[in-house]
């Protein structure tokens, strides 16, 4: 157990989050509701949630069903275009869905979810008020989806090796870093990175010819790429033994490489701009459990110990302001500033993830620089 | 009334030739022919908008066949596939030999079941401990620096031979199991013959053992030489951007929901690979074959 791990004890989650979440649950509505189990007038639910494996721990959905009695069944999801595809062939079979920024837009625009009133979500109030008014997920008074965590992906660098500051995309095209940089294996995202550096409108939905010009820029980079990696740990190793020089990342690679024992590292936000996601949770339309959603996701996300936890778990901002004050009070304050996490503003300014309407020739693109 | 008899006869008779390949049939309809059938037909269709049109076309194959790109990939695909296979059983074929000869027949199983341990745990774990081992601080660097070697950790990983040589480890149990079951069957007293007529060791295992265990041999490269051409975990995390295979162009297709791009390559591998299995049957005898 590391030093940072050791310092969160069980007992810190218990109060901070089981505890909390059950106080917060009944005041919010959930006395009614325990009753009503207790006299068996409401049959225990069962729901399905399509989601990423860093939205939950097991334990988080133990004492959501402890709660609420709906017990939940949570299948991980592979990809933002996956779950659109999944959710829109699978009907009803689904009762929540996570997805990412404007992705998120396209499912409701496209009939697949339903919004919610925030404010019926006890948990909510634990959210920044950034997250409680995101403006691409706005309904009307409703939002589309209920919102988890964030990141912007920008360049860290190793300065021992790395004597210039990569201010810039180009920066990396260098010869200096042949095989020295890391990124993750997606299709959409590299491309993304490749339009903002050659200036695309929106670059997660660029034209036939800024792909074009995204993928002349990628053949460039390419001798410089050592390695696509699966899961972004296996990019913290890579800094940590000196075999990757330069990863693009979520926030916090810098930290997550200092835990792992490795050297300092330096964070670039590139002149150009980044690209950033922020997910949440959504209420698929067919659901045959939508009345399961409310209590689920409040009871669920009010579980601030556990929020915390997986932040310290996971490495990378959550939405929760609550939990943000829980892990300042355990010491955490250094670790958070270093993730941005008090500052999810930050997230608004980046070129946020979304559906692109070439999707096809994208990854085309990507495929016939890095599959060859 | 004499043609009815007759007609209830002839389905009773039907029914009694071919009721038996009902669960057969409806099991391989169920969960081969009817998934296959539909790979066929979304390679037939089209990507758009995150959706997949059943507008009939040939232009997934027009694009992957066109696209120079992919001509290379494909080429490093079999490249990589013969050489794992070839390698695996180069290694496969004297461990069964000595585990079947040299080995008593009481130790024999608990070695086999020594094989086939690391199956009890996970693919992705098992991947993932190579980059332990072939890391820049893994274990093999590690060692050669502490016998003074080396002085400078050797790039192991990311390069096509480190996926080779991890495709080896995954397949090894195949060919091992597979080649030990028909090398065990083998009457060595034919060996001893052989080599008392005059035949170096050597010459009678390559003139006696192998053409008798040609089936056990060529089953053993169909386990491993299919499943490595479809391979694309093994590539993804242990290979670097110049060692991609066709399932990693598949699996990025599939990432963005690009199921008919994803299935016109899927297929085109699913038809080599029945070219293939077509070629070692033609070099099978029916007695091979059936072991009849």
């Amino acid at each position: 157990m590391s030093e940072r791990e050791r310092r969160f004890t069980r007992g810190d989650l218990l109060r901070g989050g089981a505890v909390g979440a059950a106080g917060l649950y009944l005041g919010t509505g959930g006395t009614a509701l325990a009753a009503r189990l207790a006299d068996g007038s409401v049959t225990a639910e069962t729901i399905a949630w399509l989601t990423w494996f860093d939205h939950f721990f097991p334990q988080q959905l133990a004492v959501t069903k402890k709660l609420t009695g709906i017990s939940c069944h949570p299948k991980l999801a592979p990809s933002d275009s996956e779950i659109y595809t999944t959710i829109r062939t699978t009907g009803s079979q689904f009762d929540i869905a996570a997805a990412d920024a404007l992705w998120v837009s396209k499912m409701n625009k496209d009939g697949l979810t339903q919004s919610v009133d925030l404010s019926s979500i006890g948990a909510s109030k634990q959210l920044y008020s950034a997250a409680r008014h995101i403006s691409i997920w706005k309904d009307g008074s409703n939002s589309m989806a209920f919102p988890n965590g964030w990141s912007t992906v920008q360049i860290y660098y190793n300065p021992k090796y790395v004597k210039t500051r990569p201010s810039s995309y180009d920066a990396l095209l260098s010869p200096k870093y042949k095989k020295k940089i890391a990124y993750e294996n997606e299709p959409e995202s590299v491309l993304a990175i490749a339009g903002i550096a050659t200036g695309a409108k929106i670059p997660f939905n660029q034209t036939l010819a800024e792909i074009s010009r995204s993928k002349a820029w990628l053949k460039q980079l390419k001798p410089n790429i050592l390695h696509m990696a699966e899961q972004n740990s296996e990019n913290i190793t890579l800094m940590k033994n000196g075999d990757a020089w330069i990863v693009l990342g979520n926030l916090g690679v810098d930290t997550r490489v200092r835990d792992a024992g490795g050297p300092l590292i330096k964070t670039v936000f590139p002149k150009e701009g980044q690209i950033g996601w922020f997910d949440g949770e959504q209420m698929v339309k067919k659901s045959t459990h939508k009345d399961a959603f409310v209590p689920f996701i409040n009871a669920t996300y009010a579980q601030t110990g556990w929020i915390a936890k997986n932040f310290i778990k996971n490495g990378r901002p959550m939405f929760n302001e609550k939990a943000y004050k829980i892990l300042v009070n355990q010491g955490y304050k250094a670790r958070l500033d270093a993730f941005h996490y008090n500052n999810p503003d930050l997230i608004f300014q980046a070129h946020l993830q979304g559906p692109a309407k070439n999707s096809q020739a994208i990854t085309d693109a990507y495929n016939e620089v890095f599959g060859a | 009334m004499t043609t009815e008899v007759g007609g209830g006869s002839r389905v009773a008779s039907h029914l009694g030739r071919f009721g038996g390949l009902v669960p057969a049939a409806l099991y391989f309809g169920l969960f081969f022919f009817v998934p296959f059938g539909l790979v066929i037909c979304f390679s037939f269709w089209q990507d758009v908008n995150y959706t997949v049109v059943h507008h009939w076309t040939l232009e997934n194959y027009h694009y992957f066949l066109g696209q120079p790109a992919y001509r290379s990939t494909m080429w490093a695909t079999l490249w990589m596939s013969v050489a794992a296979t070839g390698i695996t059983l180069l290694i496969a074929f004297p461990f069964s030999y000595w585990l079947s000869r040299y080995v008593p027949s009481g130790l024999q199983k608990p070695l086999l079941v020594l094989v086939i341990v690391p199956f009890w745990t996970s693919y992705l774990l098992r991947m993932y401990s190579w980059l332990n081992i072939l890391g820049t601080k893994g274990l093999i660097n590690t060692f050669l620096e502490k016998l003074g070697i080396i002085d400078q950790p050797l790039t192991l990983l990311y390069s096509r031979w480190s996926v080779v040589v991890v495709l080896v480890y995954l397949y090894f149990p195949f060919a091992a199991l597979t080649l030990y079951s028909s090398i065990d069957r083998f009457d060595w007293d034919q060996l001893l013959a052989a080599m008392d007529l005059g035949a170096s060791p050597l010459k009678a295992i390559r003139k006696i053992l192998v053409p008798q265990i040609r089936p056990g041999i060529i089953t053993a490269i169909i386990f491993v030489f299919i499943p490595v051409l479809g391979e694309y975990l093994a590539p993804q995390i242990i290979g670097g951007t110049s060692t991609p295979m066709l399932g990693n162009v598949i699996d990025n297709f599939q990432k963005e929901a690009l199921y008919a791009r994803a299935s016109s390559i899927a297929l085109l591998i699913a038809a080599f690979v029945i070219i293939v299995l077509i070629l070692f049957r033609k070099s099978l005898t029916a007695k091979e074959a059936y072991g009849a």
